[in-house]
């Protein structure tokens, strides 16, 4: 009985020493995502992503243990137009959580509302390489359509959680005002630069250079996900040097011994930079991806 | 069976979906048509030391069609028609639903998720030729039967998933189709006692482990039971290992699989124990780039027997049999595969197959990814 009378006293404590649990669990497939959705969701929302920056989106191996993190989640935030295609499709259903399957409240698409570039156009084909037949996925290098994406999660958010519905408006408003006003920053920088060349591994920065009038020259691969061959590292290298374009850049999960070979071929220099948070150690939420993609451009850009 | 088994499926069936439905609007590309992906392998042999006819030269293996498409918001349904240069069946079709937290529930025809190779569809093979006791316990391409199956997430905190399934009695069919290249699908279990209480049932636990970011330890043991036409249990009992390491900076690039499995056969009753055949396989492979794989496989089967013929005398490989294979695969893409296979294996007599084989497979449509 002493045991008993002992134990109920100490239930109040037990309460009291348990981690304060946010609102709403969120989890996405892209870094950037998480990033946009602890922002808009401040106190209220813990965020994670399946996907860590130094990963390709396109080939996260789809282990258990993601299923395992997702299990409980609230919100499953999909970065979209089948990026995630590769292994999201196993994951998703195996997490057994039927609050973020595809169609459920708790299953955000993020690329709604984004202007999709690279739509194809006529016959789609695997000649091409391993296409996305709904556009160009990585709408994500682009800042501005964080913005769009930061909208979105604060009108979800604010249907699955409505008592906290002021203060995710009120973090998407201010994340708005700091992204327009940090493009407008990384635009002045990169204004002596409007014009030039870059050459790319994969056709995932089109939305970054569209954004701050830079060019993309051409990629180290030859088609999407098709390895390059000597020969053709040769050809472009060839037309780098004839065009004046000296600067290569990949992310940490791509080939970097063909981008240095192609950037040293051509006399140039070869550039490992994020598309995604956590893609380096710096780039730590979105704000400091863009800060050190700009910062590290500008030094290379610059060198003659 | 116990009754409290039984009782637990009959509840299963009649139950009905009481939570809050999942709409599952499909993350598939399809409108009004499901979507549609088609594989394909051939194959070019030579085996000197096989009596079959044909058993050197190219041959067609088989197309697989895969289908799938979201019912309604509780159901999706998939199904896998096979076609090789002789016939077609309908391979796997089944309707699976998440409707129930924590639970995937599966009903239709498909491969009982039994170990690891099991569970492989013949184009997922890692080595060309299937382990040597698949074909003396499930089947080469695993055990395929009507039944029920349910997955479910234990809260353990590792990835922990127990699945019990229940199937139709099946007949053993007493063909063990090993020597030719049809890889064609057998059962070499008897589940066909006519008793009223014979329903053939799956335990399994899959244990996944993350080592460290880029590596994962699994850990699987299975049990396949049901009764015979002889009066005796019959089962298949199995323990599975693999230790996988997927380097996330590199993860189309490099990595490894180190796999080992045991399966045994036996049946029983009160005074009464069998061990009708067993053995294991244990198997290396590594990624050497974004384009090469290659592997090497040590398997041993014990009371193996088979229908591999050979030359001159056309006594089987049977018996106590032990194989090496060692195989190279150039993957220009996610969607074709040419993969080069030596095999040589030898039985207790002295009898020898020894086989070099190519194959090439390919991918079109849509094609769900391969399970980790």
């Amino acid at each position: 009985m002493k045991t008993l009378k002992k134990t109920i006293w100490m239930l109040p404590l037990l309460v009291l020493a348990l981690p304060a649990w946010a609102d709403l669990k969120v989890a996405t497939s892209l870094s950037d995502l998480a990033s946009v959705a602890q922002f808009v969701g401040g106190k209220h929302v813990t965020a994670i992503s399946l996907c860590k920056g130094y990963e390709d989106p396109h080939f996260v191996p789809a282990k258990p243990s993601l299923m395992k993190a997702i299990q409980d989640a609230d919100v499953f935030v999909s970065v979209g137009l089948e990026l995630d295609g590769g292994w999201l499709p196993l994951v998703i259903p195996g997490s057994r959580n039927p609050k973020i399957q595809p169609g459920a409240k708790g299953f955000i698409d993020a690329s709604e509302g984004v202007e999709v570039l690279d739509k194809p156009i006529g016959t789609v084909s695997r000649a091409e390489g391993d296409i996305h037949p709904l556009g160009n996925p990585h709408y994500y290098s682009d800042p501005l359509n964080l913005v769009v994406v930061a909208d979105h999660l604060a009108r979800v958010f604010s249907d699955l959680d409505p008592d906290n519905a002021s203060d995710y408006a009120a973090n998407a408003k201010e994340f708005d005002a700091k992204m327009k006003k940090s493009v407008e920053d990384w635009t002045a920088q990169l204004k002596p630069f409007q014009g030039a060349s870059l050459v790319i591994f994969h056709e995932n920065f089109k939305y970054f250079t569209n954004r701050f009038g830079l060019k993309i020259f051409g990629t180290v691969e030859p088609k999407p996900g098709i390895p390059p061959s000597p020969r053709y590292l040769a050809e472009t290298s060839e037309a780098m040097k004839q065009a004046g374009v000296k600067v290569v850049i990949y992310q940490p999960y791509y080939d970097a011994d063909a981008s240095q070979q192609l950037a040293k071929l051509a006399g140039g220099v070869a550039l490992e930079i994020p598309n995604e948070v956590g893609g380096v150690p710096e780039a730590k939420d979105v704000f400091s991806k863009f800060d050190y993609i700009v910062s590290s451009l500008v030094k290379a850009l610059s060198q003659k | 069976m116990s009754r409290y088994l039984r009782l637990f499926f009959i509840g299963l069936l009649l139950a009905p979906p009481t939570l809050g439905l999942a709409q599952t609007r499909s993350i598939i590309s399809n409108l009004a048509n499901p979507a549609i992906g088609m594989s394909a392998l051939f194959l070019a042999q030579a085996a000197p030391n096989l009596s079959l006819p044909g058993s050197t030269g190219p041959s067609f293996q088989e197309a697989e069609i895969s289908v799938i498409s979201t019912v309604d918001p509780l159901w999706t349904l998939a199904g896998n028609f096979t076609f090789d240069a002789g016939s077609g069946v309908a391979e796997e079709a089944y309707a699976t639903t998440d409707a129930v937290p924590d639970i995937t529930f599966k009903v239709g025809e498909f491969r009982a998720f039994f170990g690891k190779h099991g569970t492989l569809h013949t184009h997922a093979f890692p080595f060309i030729q299937a382990p040597l006791i698949m074909s003396n316990t499930l089947g080469e391409e695993g055990f395929k039967n009507a039944g029920l199956e349910a997955a479910w997430m234990t809260p353990l905190p590792w990835y922990a998933e127990l699945t019990l399934g229940a199937y139709r009695p099946v007949a053993n069919d007493g063909v063990v189709q090993m020597g030719g290249n049809d890889g064609a699908g057998n059962h070499p279990l008897n589940f066909n006692s006519g008793s009223m209480d014979n329903i053939p049932y799956l335990a399994h636990l899959k244990n996944l482990f993350d080592v460290d970011d880029d590596t994962t330890l699994e850990l699987g043991a299975s049990d396949l039971t049901g009764y015979g036409d002889d009066g005796l249990h019959h089962a298949v009992y199995g323990g599975d290992l693999t230790i996988r390491n997927v380097p996330l900076r590199r993860s189309n690039q490099a990595g490894w699989i180190l796999q080992g499995e045991y399966l045994k056969k036996v049946s029983y009753t009160t005074g009464i124990y069998n061990q009708e055949s067993d053995g294991w396989y244990a198997s290396f492979q590594n990624r050497w780039g974004q384009e090469w794989w290659s592997g090497f496989r040590f398997d041993e089967a014990f009371n193996l027997a088979s229908d591999i013929s050979i030359n001159p005398t056309d006594s089987s490989l049977s018996g106590h049999v032990q194989r090496a294979s060692v195989n190279v695969a150039w993957l220009p893409s996610e969607f074709s595969e040419m993969k080069l296979e030596y095999g040589i294996a030898k039985d207790a007599t002295g009898a020898v197959d020894n086989r070099v084989m190519l194959q090439f497979n390919y991918i079109i449509g849509f094609h769900p990814p391969h399970s980790y």
